[in-house]
């Protein structure tokens, strides 16, 4: 029972982080009609970020999270208005732009991992925080770390979901989500909403580095298999929906986490991709595959 | 108010308005008519500045506007109201209205229009918390005219809103545009393919064809005149053949 309690922190805990890297995924998709295959890169930077706001300003945990995260969004502003407006102007999707799109967003992956390369080299880095003892549960020690990416993505995924349904700005990035010639025709100046839905799409991903530091080991290769995974969770969820994102995440690293747990633990990278399989031939608009996104 | 001339606009390498004129003044319904694929709302889109002018002058209020955002063009004053299939679905009604409002910062009057656009509009004050998905075809028409409302325009250009509805609404929606054209002062463009509803309304009417304007005079006039009839007016194409014949 004390094994299932603890499968189940971690599971939904690795899922939350999971989700928002999904829910970057889901707004660039809605946003810029791309599917961002980069995203596990800016994820991976943001991590190494915030080990960096740690080094230089010796700030607690908090603050090189969110530190991390203006620096990845700014960044992000930057990739998007330098090197993939020109692509998606031509639109996105299955146009011959969108392709194009694609394989750039593969190349900024790679470049953006061999920036990290000469940043920080190869080896895998210890995140410079101490969170104190693990927390007891009977038998099982749970660090603390976990308890800490409840807390921060719920208030994350909170603070976001305030923005986009409660304030104008949010009306705004969700109505460039849908339909960007008639936000257009609403007024809303729809470059600088794309540029807005990159940078926060990019913060979430840096969030979740962030986040998952302290139980993972930082390296430069880890952007890849989370993409994969954020990807599977986002398809899991319902592609381009946003509570979506968050529900398949979890659902996804739940599934994980309790897979390896009790059936073959060395297969923990196969279920999640499993699951997608399942998914997409039983519900292949996902759990919440709903009315977010109208192709032209 | 609304001055077009010489536009030449087109998708890509395509030219679809080999050079329109028309003027619109202020205070004005003005119905600009034609089939399907005839360029009306491609003229529309270079005007409200969604399609790059490639020759021509568009001016509006005096001030030359070919060319500039959308979102620049719609703060001046002119909004287009799009067919009512560009409506937000996962929006509620009243987020619909508030987007509309979008350039505007006076929280007061936002709030003031949105109650005016109820009045106009009963039934979207009914479901204002409703997703804007579950309305009918014809609320859809009527919330995307309050839609445009809500940017308090000078001029708005409807585009078909008559499109895929039935004939007893589409009354019912006309007569309320030409309520809100009297009562708020706000200039109206009307595309229109119901060509007879439209000349009802408007008091001027434009004929497009083949991206050049064919006939263009008084509604009275247009009704009246022959080819419009013939072509538009539920002449069909045995009619023309046996009045050719005689």
């Amino acid at each position: 029972m004390e094994l299932l309690l603890d499968f189940v922190i971690v599971g939904v805990s690795i899922g939350i982080v999971y989700g928002l890297v999904a829910l970057g995924i889901s707004l660039i998709f809605s946003g810029l009609d791309i599917v961002h295959f980069a995203h596990g890169e800016f994820y991976m930077i943001g991590s190494f970020l915030g080990i960096a706001v740690i080094l230089f300003t010796g700030a607690p945990y908090f603050w090189a999270l969110i530190g991390a995260m203006i620096i990845s969004g700014v960044l992000g502003v930057v990739v998007e208005r330098v090197f993939y407006r020109r692509l998606t102007r031509g639109g996105g999707g299955y146009t011959v732009a969108g392709m194009g799109m694609i394989i750039c967003g593969f190349g900024m992956s790679v470049a953006l991992q061999n920036v990290a390369y000469l940043l920080w080299g190869a080896a895998p880095h210890p995140y410079p925080v101490g969170f104190g003892m693990p927390i007891f549960l009977g038998n099982i020690a749970l660090p603390k770390s976990y308890f800490y990416i409840l807390i921060c993505a719920l208030v994350l995924m909170t603070v976001l979901h305030t923005f986009l349904t409660r304030t104008k700005l949010g009306l705004a990035v969700r109505a460039v989500a849908y339909n960007k010639d008639t936000s257009y025709l609403m007024g809303v100046n729809v470059p600088v909403m794309i540029s807005l839905i990159f940078g926060v799409a990019c913060a979430m991903a840096a969030a979740a580095g962030v986040l998952i530091g302290p139980i993972n080991y930082v390296q430069i290769e880890m952007g890849y298999l989370m993409l994969l995974k954020a990807f599977a969770a986002a398809v899991v969820g319902g592609f381009g929906s946003l509570p979506g994102a968050l529900l398949g995440g979890i659902v996804v690293g739940l599934f994980e986490t309790l897979c390896a747990g009790y059936l073959i633990a060395s297969y923990k990278d196969i279920y999640a991709f499993l699951l997608l399989i399942v998914v997409l031939m039983v519900r292949p608009t996902g759990l919440l595959g709903i009315l977010v996104k109208v192709k032209a | 108010m609304l001055s077009i001339q010489g536009v030449i606009t087109g998708y890509g390498k395509v030219q679809i308005l080999r050079g329109i004129d028309m003027s619109v003044s202020q205070g004005q319904i003005v119905a600009l008519l034609g089939g399907n694929g005839t360029g009306k709302s491609t003229l529309l889109k270079a005007i409200s500045g969604l399609l790059p002018v490639w020759d021509g002058a568009i001016e509006f209020e005096g001030e030359p506007i070919q060319n500039r955002r959308p979102n620049e063009i719609v703060k001046r004053g002119l909004t287009q109201v799009t067919q009512g299939k560009d409506m937000y679905p996962a929006m509620t009604v009243e987020e619909n209205l508030r987007i509309g409002a979008y350039t505007r910062s006076d929280r007061a009057g936002v709030l003031a229009d949105m109650g005016k656009v109820f009045d106009y509009f009963p039934v979207l004050g009914e479901r204002r918390s409703q997703l804007a998905a579950t309305l009918s075809g014809g609320e859809v028409q009527m919330l995307v005219i309050g839609r445009g409302l809500m940017a308090r325009p000078k001029l708005i250009m409807l585009d078909e809103p008559s499109s895929a509805l039935a004939p007893r609404i589409v009354l019912d929606i006309f007569s309320i545009v030409n309520r809100i054209s009297r009562n708020e002062g706000i200039t109206i463009l009307l595309v229109e393919q119901n060509v007879r509803m439209a000349l009802l309304l408007a008091e001027y009417g434009y004929v497009i064809r083949d991206g050049v304007v064919h006939i263009e005079g008084a509604s009275r006039e247009l009704i009246n005149d022959d080819n419009v009839r013939l072509a538009y007016l539920g002449g069909t194409v045995t009619d023309a053949g046996a009045e050719l014949a005689h």
